[in-house]
């Protein structure tokens, strides 16, 4: 064991830093007030990531093969803290480099590797993620929405719901059912789906998140040709579950809940609050709290950097994450008071991003159910 | 960054467990327990095998030194494991006659150990300082808190002064010590509570496997495993304050939410003498009221933090 980072680990954030202070807009906290979601931040986010792609940083963890300079786990991770730390500049585009194209290179034709890998690398192309359903939320497999084969296209009938970032995307990482017989993990495939094809509707769900933050994405009759499945046919739910892992700490929401919690700090440093006892108690939990989850997130990125599949660790350091923000967006309305109630406040974008961790990307108790059963090895019921 | 063990780490561990299980474990802290006394035994064989200059080595030091704490408060080992084998080589650079009693100057609480120490550790302020123990100036007292607990009486000034800047070293390897034994007290107590709810049966099924009990030991584990890593960076990185702080604050907090839930689901069975739990579980209140407590730690980070101060 060892915890330093490398010299080349320690230049390359350095020079994120320097990149990010030049590249970002002055105006670039009001940019990023609504969200990753808001039309702001998404358009500025092409604007970003062509410029990250020509630094080649983009999509650095990705192999040579593909555009991408093999980076080690550990410095697409300085890149996901920095990035996260300063209110996600990549926007939706962080799916795409993390997970999306990984799983397009080991799953995908070459047909499909050529037609999406080199925008994703490029920074052109925004996703998102249709998984969620009104029936099927942490029961993802009991999904019901159908994709019909009929000659060269399947038919796609249903809904998807809470899906992020869909309002700017050109594509949709779709999950349907092939077999409308099947059951449960059986029967599920997977279409790389355009967003802007006849038949797809989009709805925002308004939300106390922030403007665009959910929508409704209902399908009727919509064709989506064969050659835009991912993998086997009724057999995607493997290739998800895989995809997933990788999600699930795919956001440094311990890097940013630090930061906000050093800004709370010093803003009650100067109300005077922290010499109390209490609050300092407070601050010193919620810190070790984000240190906890930092170091959890490190042993999930440890054993990919070492080249292991997927394991519980991964949801061990979700739930701490989420236990991190929580603590931190909580002392961020306590510091601030009644200033916090004023919409897009610091305390108040802090809150709103940390009011959806535990229910984002699987909730709480299905991270729990998941470090009970392959972290201690308890029983299913 | 690795978080592999190298091949001294996993040599030094698997040496230690070796000897662990030879000489210590729940049943011999059973043994010594409620008679108040030190393992002799175990802490000879202890130094004799080299344990004791583990963090001065020449390819070692406090992160392996923390492995060993660990190891031997998992193996519920009756002695001044964290005083011994981590504090007192890092703060005084030599082995100091044991058993070691860590104290804070002006307190006349009882301490782990302090019945029977040889040498107290002294936070006083800006100074730590070294004393020798005279046979008889320490008393012991009956305690149910998983160690030996003993009242020592400070001669004010006495003893070696290890200079100015020595207090604030002491006490953030204490913090990390406490750290070291809190984390390898919630593994043991977490196994046993793991152990016992797959094997208890009612409404005709292992309680284990229900998710109310399930949900509850996850949440353990993560924290406890938070507290585990979080103990190896800072000892890696020579227990600066802020970092030996995030560590204790991290695993003492977490030894309080480990206390509970093993208790609740070993069920009455978890209270008595008969089962091991006890064993682990009273050691993580003592450790929790060490030091200034389990909130004396949170604000120690945020301190050091934010304050600039220890």
């Amino acid at each position: 064991m060892e915890f330093d980072w490398s010299a080349e680990e320690i230049e390359y954030r350095e020079d994120l830093r320097a990149f990010l202070v030049e590249t970002l807009p002055e105006n670039w906290a009001e940019i990023s007030k609504d969200g990753p979601g808001s039309d702001a931040q998404a358009a500025y986010s092409l604007e970003f990531c062509a410029k990250l792609a020509e630094k080649g940083w983009l999509t650095q963890n990705w192999p040579a093969e593909y555009g991408g300079r093999d980076a080690s786990a550990w410095r697409h991770a300085i890149l996901g803290e920095e990035m996260w730390q300063c209110g996600e500049p990549r926007g939706a585009q962080y799916m795409n480099v993390n997970w999306i194209g990984p799983t397009i290179m080991e799953y995908g034709t070459e047909e499909q590797k050529t037609l999406h890998l080199p925008p994703i690398a490029r920074g052109e192309v925004q996703w998102s993620q249709g998984f969620s359903e009104p029936e099927a939320g942490s029961d993802l497999v009991s999904l019901r929405t159908l994709a019909i084969r009929d000659g060269d296209d399947y038919v796609v009938n249903g809904s998807k719901i809470w899906t992020s970032y869909v309002n700017h995307a050109q594509y949709c990482f779709l999950l349907v059912r092939t077999d409308p017989e099947s059951k449960r993990h059986k029967g599920i495939s997977i279409l790389l789906c355009p967003i802007d094809l006849p038949g797809i509707e989009i709805r925002e769900i308004p939300s106390v998140v922030g403007d665009r933050y959910f929508h409704e994405v209902f399908f009727s009759d919509v064709r989506v040709p064969v050659s835009s499945r991912l993998g086997p046919e009724h057999e995607g739910w493997n290739v998800v579950a895989h995809a997933l892992q990788y999600e699930r700490v795919g956001a440094a929401r311990y890097a940013r809940a630090a930061l906000t919690l050093d800004e709370l700090a010093r803003r009650a440093a100067e109300l005077g609050m922290i010499e109390d006892e209490a609050v300092l108690e407070r601050f010193g939990e919620a810190r070790a709290a984000c240190e906890a989850a930092r170091m959890l997130a490190y042993r999930v990125i440890d054993l990919r950097n070492q080249g292991s599949p997927p394991t519980a660790d991964t949801n061990v350091a979700r739930v701490a994450n989420t236990l991190a923000e929580q603590a931190v967006a909580e002392l961020a309305l306590e510091t601030f008071g009644p200033d916090a109630l004023e919409y897009g406040s610091f305390a108040d974008s802090h809150f709103r991003l940390a009011m959806t961790a535990g229910v984002a990307v699987g909730a709480t108790e299905i991270n729990l159910n998941l470090v009970a059963n392959r972290f201690l090895g308890l029983p299913r019921e | 960054m690795d978080f592999e063990l190298n091949d001294d780490q996993r040599a030094i561990t698997e040496a230690i467990e070796t000897l662990l299980a030879q000489h210590a474990g729940a049943k011999r802290a059973v043994e010594l327990g409620p008679k108040g006394d030190y393992d002799d035994a175990l802490a000879a064989a202890l130094s004799d095998a080299g344990f004791l200059e583990v963090a001065l080595g020449e390819e070692t030091g406090a992160l392996e030194a923390v492995l060993v704490v660990e190891a031997i408060a998992r193996a519920a080992g009756v002695v001044s494991a964290g005083a011994e084998v981590l504090v007192a080589p890092l703060v005084a650079h030599r082995a100091l006659p044991g058993p070691v009693a860590l104290v804070v100057a002006g307190e006349s609480a009882p301490i782990r150990f302090g019945a029977h120490a040889r040498t107290l550790l002294v936070s006083d302020g800006d100074e730590a300082r070294i004393i020798d123990v005279a046979a008889g100036a320490a008393s012991p007292v009956k305690s149910n808190f998983g160690y030996p607990m003993g009242r020592v009486e400070l001669p004010a000034g006495a003893g070696e002064s290890l200079g100015p800047g020595s207090g604030p070293s002491l006490r953030s390897w204490w913090r990390l010590a406490l750290a070291a034994e809190a984390v390898g007290a919630m593994g043991a107590a977490l196994d046993v509570t793991i152990d016992y709810v797959e094997r208890r049966r009612q409404f005709g099924r292992a309680i284990g496997s229900f998710q109310a009990v399930q949900h509850r030991l996850a949440q353990c584990a993560v924290a406890k495993e938070g507290s585990r890593w979080l103990t190896y960076e800072a000892a890696h990185h020579g227990a600066p304050a802020e970092r030996a702080a995030t560590a204790a604050a991290h695993a003492t907090a977490s030894a309080r939410l480990v206390f509970n839930e093993t208790h609740q689901f070993t069920g009455a069975m978890g209270f008595t003498r008969e089962h091991d739990l006890h064993v682990w579980s009273m050691r993580l209140w003592a450790l929790r009221l060490e030091l200034g407590g389990a909130a004396g730690q949170k604000r120690a980070l945020a301190r050091a933090r934010w304050l600039g101060g220890s």
